[in-house]
């Protein structure tokens, strides 16, 4: 079983260590994964930002580098949401490669949701001796029902989760809105901060890189040092380095 | 070309339909989905087993406090006790279909006219009421003024659990059928009175009544 | 009202540090989303429900012209005068002139979102008429000059401090501090106006084509007062509102206080057709119901009609985590919220609204919120298409976009400006892998760190890893 890993502009660029977290776990899973060397982006800040011709064009370059793969799996909620939900429902909606779409997204999975669902992994090799909160990325919780996968994965591992209030409500990330509108953004962060430091939880886990950058940045410049800030995958794959 | 009908060229153009104006053929589709009068989900309690239960527990919900009485003559004695319970005048301004009720044997001044604005206190009947939500139903009638039911401080209700239905859809079918087209007040009232635009916090008595009480009769 | 939907930003900004702001928003957010949600537990087929209604929505909607003549036939023969506005001006024109043919000095308002669209009360005081706002959120924001900042709960942003002394100013009484006994001392100022208006003015949550119908739902009662009392009654209304039957009236308004603020209804649902009937001894003796387009048939047609959905609930805006933090005013203009950043740009022109469809992350908690399932993040991404399209961000961004999507359909080219980047970054980051400052994103930076980059991009690191395989 040929398993794309779609790594993630951010992952690539920022945190690789999420990337080989994801390649450990789908390898130890018995999946032959292949990385496809030309990716670069699922197209979401382009469309986001009301560019849909380039949102086209990278989907369409997506499609062809992972056309041969029979699952493709990314570590992010909202790419996959971009793929599976923004492409069928809208960009190819009247085009004809919508089939090759559809088909692409019927084998598109968020990671969690691929260890959990497709997989049925019964163990991972991580070990987390602590106690977590997860937040909930909009796009994996609202378009594609991630609520479940991730923590029964960080329970598998052995980590205590401490739910927040407010663990769904946006973090203020939003893409480009962290920097158009930043004062919005940094408020709706310093929000979802004040529940994660209510929730008494020595980490925050999440399983979007764009949400777990803003958390961190804004815990960091309040003077937060020790909350750790890992993608599951991290925790999970028993590999929290950057 | 009038606002009128440029308004709906700008509709047609816009949905892709010929024309100007729409056609008898076109007007005619509408009747028949509306003739359908169809009926949405409804939630469990819509049709709850013990219906007068439902319409109590509502009441209470809203802040609408009741009685029951054995018949329409009992009205009177309990107007009697519930404004001397709370302290008000036993003098009503209410609907003419009560003139006949024994007032004076109960003590109550009771005036056959629509209330004014120094009425504490209106009784009216309802065209029905509805449990599903605790709702009495006033119809405007030339002996049926709505203002009863609106300016006084205190507003009673006479319901009969005879005319106590399930839900507003039941409603519309009765005063369909019992009515026909609606007259120019189809009132639904559902308890006291209430805002909360200071502070969210809720205040019972805005600038309809502050007290409603149903007295049920069978 | 005066547009202020240009400054959003800006507004924005200082919203986010008006403390008193803060702590109202607080408290209604906990109000309007736990209420909501414990009434959607509570009744079992909500979603199919909100299903039926967006159809029940849809329907009139696609056939909006001949669903609004047999309206015009059922009122019509029912002795309300209808009329048919095209834009703001020609709706006030239109109410004006009906106040004044009729000698009316004083009216009596109860709420009506479209009546602000239209600035109509401005209209009234231009002619020399006293308009008293009755819904008691719009009377503290009359005596205060503020337009609302909700479209349900109109003086959200004030506090009762606020409200006392704008009543002591107004009412020349002695200062109240009990929200009770403030709320009976403008029921008593209030009373009196009720009784002496000449023409009552109310908006309509949908008119029925049925019956030739026109309604109120509220829960002060006061828009019964400004219905049943003076003797000119006029309604003014979107074209949009119309509705089928009374049964469908009775499937949304199953949603919509549930939806706005977690009741399972409205004390006062009353539905008015026609003026006075023979024998009637309360009721106004001319009704008039003026159908408002100004604008609404440019969301028709396209992907942007099911905008035209909307029933006003305000359930989007109260789960909308960018209006729980700036409040309603920010938005500029009468429609606050994710369901404002849709309708400001298309009544007012995009281009005087520009940061609306941008003030969203697109988290969906308002498409989940909304009774009739309008796609709103979807509505919002449409204008960044039409803002896109027609060159109305700032330049430094437009270039930025376009950089970005040069590089990343190249991959060699992406793949080399990554690495490049990914480098420089870890090294500005500095032993504390923190970038606190890096002009071009200082949106982000004036609040928050940027982690640096781990330095290799992950492509790199694995061609490495993989090289080194057998």
């Amino acid at each position: 079983m040929k398993v794309g890993l779609f790594v993630t502009c951010l992952v690539d660029l920022i945190r690789p260590g999420i990337g080989f977290a994801a390649l450990k776990l789908l390898e130890g899973a018995r999946c032959e994964v292949v990385v496809p060397q030309a990716q670069t982006c699922c197209g979401q800040p382009g469309y986001n930002s009301g560019g849909r011709d380039i949102a086209k064009a990278l989907a369409r370059k997506v499609l062809a580098e992972f056309r041969d793969c029979d699952y493709v799996v990314a570590p992010s909620g909202s790419c996959s949401g971009q793929m599976k939900v923004a492409t069928v429902h809208d960009l190819f909606k009247d085009e004809p490669d919508l089939p090759e779409f559809e088909r692409l997204a019927a084998k598109w999975h968020e990671l969690s949701d691929f260890l959990v669902n497709v997989l049925k992994v019964e163990k991972v090799p991580g070990k987390y001796a602590g106690t977590i909160t997860y937040h909930d990325s909009c796009a994996g919780l609202r378009e594609l029902g991630l609520k479940m996968q991730p923590r029964y994965l960080l329970q598998m591992a052995g980590a205590k989760i401490a739910e927040m209030d407010g663990a769904e409500v946006c973090c203020g990330f939003g893409g480009t809105f962290s920097i158009k509108l930043g004062d919005i953004s940094t408020r709706m962060c310093e929000n979802k901060c004040e529940s994660v430091r209510a929730s008494g939880a020595g980490a925050i886990v999440g399983g979007d890189l764009g949400c777990l950058l803003n958390i961190e940045g804004r815990l960091r410049r309040t003077g937060d040092k020790a909350t750790k800030v890992l993608h599951f995958a991290q925790v999970i794959a028993g590999e929290e380095r950057a | 070309m009038s606002a009128r009908e440029n308004i709906l060229a700008r509709i047609r153009q816009a949905q892709g339909r010929p024309g100007a104006a729409p056609g008898e053929a076109e007007l005619a589709s509408v009747r028949e989905e509306i003739a359908r009068h169809e009926i949405g989900p409804l939630p469990p309690f819509a049709h709850a087993p013990d219906r007068l239960a439902q319409f109590l527990g509502e009441c209470e919900r809203l802040g609408t406090t009741h009685a029951r009485v054995a018949s329409e003559a009992d009205v009177p004695k309990e107007v009697a006790r519930y404004l001397g319970s709370q302290g008000l005048d036993r003098r009503v301004a209410g609907w003419h279909e009560f003139a006949g009720l024994d007032w004076a044997a109960a003590g109550v001044a009771f005036e056959d006219r629509p209330a004014a604005k120094d009425d504490a206190t209106g009784l009216t009947g309802c065209f029905c009421a509805i449990a599903e939500t605790g709702t009495v139903l006033l119809l405007s009638a030339p002996d049926q003024p709505k203002v009863t039911a609106l300016l006084p401080e205190t507003h009673l209700c006479v319901v009969r659990a005879s005319r106590l239905l399930d839900t507003m859809e039941e409603s519309f079918a009765l005063l369909r059928a019992e009515v026909g087209e609606p007259p120019r007040a189809v009132f639904y009232v559902s308890g006291p009175s209430r805002t909360a635009d200071i502070e969210q916090t809720i205040v019972i008595g805005a600038h309809g009544p502050y007290r409603v009480h149903a007295i049920v009769v069978p | 009202m005066q547009l202020q939907s240009m400054f959003f930003k800006q507004r924005a900004t200082e919203k986010l540090g008006d403390e008193l702001l803060q702590g109202n928003m607080r408290k209604a957010k906990g109000k309007f989303v736990d209420g909501r949600a414990k009434a959607v537990a509570e009744f079992g087929v909500w979603e199919e429900a909100r299903t039926h209604a967006a159809k029940v929505r849809d329907r009139a909607l696609a056939n909006l012209d001949a669903y609004l003549v047999e309206f015009e036939r059922k009122a019509t023969a029912r002795g309300a005068v209808v009329h048919w506005a095209e834009t703001a001006e020609d709706a006030c024109r239109i109410i004006v002139d009906i106040a004044a043919r009729n000698g009316v000095r004083k009216i009596t308002k109860s709420k009506s979102m479209v009546s602000e669209e239209v600035n109509l009360n401005e209209a009234f005081e231009a002619a020399g008429m006293q308009v008293v706002e009755t819904d008691l959120g719009e009377y503290i924001l009359q005596l205060a000059h503020e337009p609302p900042s909700h479209i349900v709960a109109p003086a959200v942003h004030k506090s009762k401090e606020q409200v006392a002394d704008l009543f002591v100013a107004a009412h020349g009484k002695p200062r109240l501090t009990e929200i009770p006994a403030m709320t009976r001392e403008a029921r008593e100022a209030l009373r009196e106006h009720f009784l002496t208006a000449d023409m009552g003015v109310s908006g309509s949550n949908f008119i029925i084509a049925e019956t030739g119908t026109t309604l109120t739902v509220t829960n002060e009662g006061n828009a019964d007062m400004v219905t049943t009392l003076p003797r000119i009654h006029c309604v003014i209304t979107g074209i949009e509102k119309v509705i089928g039957t009374l049964e469908d009236f009775a499937s949304l308004i199953r949603l919509l206080p549930r939806s706005a603020i977690g009741q399972t209804i409205a004390n006062y649902h009353t539905l008015t057709t026609g003026p006075k009937m023979p024998g009637d001894v309360d009721g106004p003796e001319q009704m008039h119901v003026v159908l408002v387009d100004a604008g609404r048939t440019k969301l028709l047609g396209g992907a942007m009609q099911e905008m035209l959905r909307c029933i006003r609930c305000g359930a989007c805006m109260n789960h909308c985590p960018v209006y729980q933090n700036v409040g309603g005013h920010a938005y500029g203009w009468v429609y606050p919220g994710p369901m404002g950043s849709i309708l400001t740009p298309v009544y007012v022109g995009l281009e005087n609204a520009r940061d609306l469809p941008n003030a969203a992350t697109f988290c969906g908690a308002c498409a989940v919120a909304c009774p009739v399932k309008i796609p709103l993040p979807d509505l919002m991404r449409k204008l960044r298409e039409q803002q896109f399209d027609r060159k109305l961000r700032p330049w430094p961004e437009r270039v930025v976009i376009a950089a970005w999507g040069f590089a990343v359909t190249r991959p060699a080219l992406y793949a080399l400006l990554s690495r490049i980047g990914a480098r420089v970054a870890n090294w500005m980051g500095g032993r504390d892998g923190l970038i606190h400052a890096l002009p071009g994103i200082d949106g982000w930076t004036k609040g928050r760190d940027m982690p640096a980059p781990a330095g290799r991009t992950f492509r790199d690191l694995y061609r490495q890893k993989e090289s080194g395989r057998p």
